[in-house]
């Protein structure tokens, strides 16, 4: 079986789900077998799930409307 | 004399005694890369691995693969000395005339007979090789070992072939008779009954053979590759079946592509490109694209070079070069020996244009190993190159056309390309309305360039001022909104220069690999989500996020918040796959760091 060493080290393609069959299928049976490996890679999907769906830096209209309103008006005053 | 001065190397030079071994005699191919004797090492080591060594298909079988692909190359060079071979192997002269006159008229196994057929489609037109080619193979009793084998030795004879037609060596024997037409198109693919007509790239279903499981610790090659490309590519993952092969290969390479005496990085990339480009290798045109970036070259450049290099920003050297290895490697029957005095009279030495034909050979010999493999990609190709694919398919047969061969798919694609070209015609509602559907898009990325919301607002303005001044020179090559966003990401990187304090995105990845490792190892609960209300966990994230240093920030935003690509962030960024996938994997790993102790299984209240 792999070490953990090895496992870590196609981490981040076994995440994108980019590894060849032969390569997910040791690293399923490294998890398998190997408690702090699985914490970490699910403990990371999950983190990945929460970060995407946290609908982080989204810019209130109330902030992005008189930043755009400012511009179309310079762009405006430019060309007249 | 070949077409190339020769100068005298010792007769004690390895390569020198190992073809005097394996073979009886130095070739002239051989002699004709004396200017630089690590090229003959590099022929020297495939040649001693593929060839010579025993493997799953006997000699002599490996010998007949590599007369008939010659012979259907119409390579009269490589015909004679693989004759002489054959013979030397016991083969009396009026077999090796009726091999060469119809292979199938010989009295061969059924299994060898479709192992040539199959060898002669993959030489011919290799995108055209299918799933089904490798099922007929395993029909006639072939194994993974073998089709690995009849695949390399077949990469190995165009290898050889595309030297001989560019090096232009002297025959070594006498010239034998060939047919007077080639094999393939003489007697149609369709015709046989395991040839399948040409596939779709996207119906391939590969990788064709086992590939077991390597591992850098073991296998010391593969770490040294992982350390150059910052991972393992699939090309090299999808031959782990034969380790001895691979190391030679990876040896090969190494002297043939890192050197830079002659040729430099940058031009080898380009022509690795513009000649899979112009094979049609959507795999090899990705992986160059991605080591041009690594070597500095922004995005546009390499993709420009697979759509059409004619139109991409080269010196007019550079294109000659490039002119060369695309009829080189691609339209061989056009090349002569003219084709070096040109580039002989545009100022390139001898060396360079040596270099050249090793380096176009070694990439026909990729690109028919990956074909012949079914290697996966890696990642994807430019958009732009897939589209114009059609194009370029054309371009196979006869030379590129100039016109037609910019891309200009995205802007027919593009939701937005109606209101861009009402904007590029002054109109300033229209682009108004572009702005506001993608102010999200550009806010975040300057929130994950700059960190802080004043600054990423003030960009903000900036941003869409300068997309305004300029639009009229957006060609249409990628998504406007992906225009947009490079835009935002200089008007970013002005203000991040303009600090004191610059967090530099572009740090070199020394030391990024490795030397962190999560340290967190408690489980979390199985809906962590539920754990805190959304506001809550926005907030939470967000923290995190402002907490990385700005090289992953940017990465993890553009990923996982954007959720664009590896590939479109590598592009976004101007960074290599590799460096991208590095990052990605630490920000996240540091964000699991910081919202750990919210979510494990115990964690109960509001986020602290």
């Amino acid at each position: 079986m792999i070490t953990c060493e090895e496992f870590f080290a196609e981490f981040a393609d076994y995440m994108e789900n980019q590894v060849s069959p032969e390569i997910r299928k040791e690293l399923n049976l490294h998890l398998s077998q190997c408690r702090a490996c699985r914490v970490l890679y699910d403990t990371s999907l999950k983190t990945v799930k929460i970060v995407t769906e946290s609908g982080s830096f989204e810019l209130p209209h109330s902030v992005s409307d008189p930043i755009i309103d400012c511009v179309m008006a310079k762009l405006r005053k430019d060309r007249s | 004399m070949s077409f190339l001065s020769e100068v005298r190397l010792k007769d004690k030079f390895g390569p020198f005694v190992e073809f005097q071994a394996g073979l009886g005699f130095v070739p002239n191919l051989v002699l004709a890369q004396s200017l630089l004797p690590r090229l003959i090492e590099a022929q020297a080591m495939l040649e001693s691995a593929v060839r010579l060594r025993e493997g799953a298909i006997p000699r002599v079988q490996k010998e007949r693969i590599l007369l008939i692909v010659a012979a259907e190359r119409q390579d009269t060079y490589c015909v004679a000395l693989d004759s002489k071979i054959l013979s030397s192997l016991g083969l009396l002269e009026v077999q090796i005339d009726s091999l060469l006159a119809d292979y199938r008229n010989v009295d061969l196994s059924g299994s060898e007979l479709a192992c040539l057929q199959f060898c002669l489609k993959l030489s011919h037109h290799a995108p055209s090789v299918c799933s089904e080619d490798i099922d007929a193979l395993r029909a006639c009793g072939f194994g993974d070992e073998s089709i690995f084998e009849a695949v390399v030795v077949t990469a190995l004879a165009v290898y050889r072939c595309t030297l001989s037609l560019g090096l232009g060596p002297e025959p070594d024997f006498g010239a034998r008779k060939l047919p007077s037409t080639r094999i393939v198109q003489q007697h149609g693919p369709a015709s046989h009954g395991l040839l399948s007509g040409s596939h779709e790239a996207g119906q391939r279903n590969g990788p064709y053979v086992r590939a077991p499981y390597l591992s850098p610790k073991t296998f010391s090659p593969f770490a040294i590759v992982q350390k150059s490309h910052g991972f393992i590519p699939n090309f090299f993952r999808a031959q782990s079946l034969r380790p001895d092969l691979l190391e030679a290969e990876l040896e090969a390479v190494g002297r043939i592509l890192l050197p830079e005496e002659a040729l430099t990085r940058v031009q080898k990339e380009s022509i690795l490109l513009a000649v899979s480009a112009a094979n049609l290798n959507s795999y090899c045109v990705a992986m160059h694209c991605n080591l041009l970036r690594g070597l500095g070259k922004p995005s546009e450049e390499g993709d420009q070079i697979a759509v059409d290099y004619h139109e991409a920003n080269l010196s007019v050297a550079d294109e000659a070069l490039l002119d060369f290895a695309v009829k080189l490697g691609t339209r061989g029957p056009e090349f002569s020996g003219r084709d070096v005095v040109k580039l002989q009279a545009l100022g390139f030495t001898e060396e360079q244009i040596l270099e050249c034909v090793v380096v176009t050979a070694l990439n026909n010999f990729a690109n028919t190993l990956q074909m012949g493999l079914g290697i996966e990609p890696d990642f994807a190709p430019p958009p732009a190159f897939e589209e114009n694919k059609v194009h370029l398919a054309d371009a196979v047969a006869t030379p590129i056309g100039r016109e037609g061969g910019v891309y200009r798919g995205d802007v027919i694609q593009d939701l937005d390309a109606g209101l861009v070209a009402q904007a590029q015609d002054g109109k300033l509602e229209a682009f108004e309305e572009l702005v506001r559907r993608h102010t999200q898009l550009i806010y975040r990325t300057l929130m994950a360039m700059l960190g802080k919301p004043p600054d990423a607002q003030d960009a903000l303005q900036d941003t869409l001022l300068n997309a305004f001044k300029h639009i009229g020179g957006f060609q249409g090559r990628s998504k406007f909104s992906t225009w947009l966003v490079s835009i935002a990401r200089n008007t970013a990187l002005q203000r991040l220069r303009a600090r004191k304090d610059v967090e530099s995105l572009d740090e070199p990845e020394r030391g990024e690999e490795g030397d962190f490792r999560p340290r967190q190892v408690r489980s979390w609960a199985d809906n962590p989500e539920q754990l805190h209300s959304k506001s809550e966990i926005q907030q939470l994230v967000e923290a995190g996020i402002l907490g990385l240093p700005a090289k992953y920030r940017v990465v993890v935003v553009l990923r996982d918040i954007e959720q664009l690509s590896t590939d479109e962030v590598a592009r976004e960024l101007g960074l290599g796959v590799p460096a991208v996938k590095t990052r990605l994997l630490r920000g996240r790993l540091m964000l699991r760091e910081w919202l750990s102790p919210h979510f494990t299984a115990s964690t109960k209240g509001a986020v602290k």
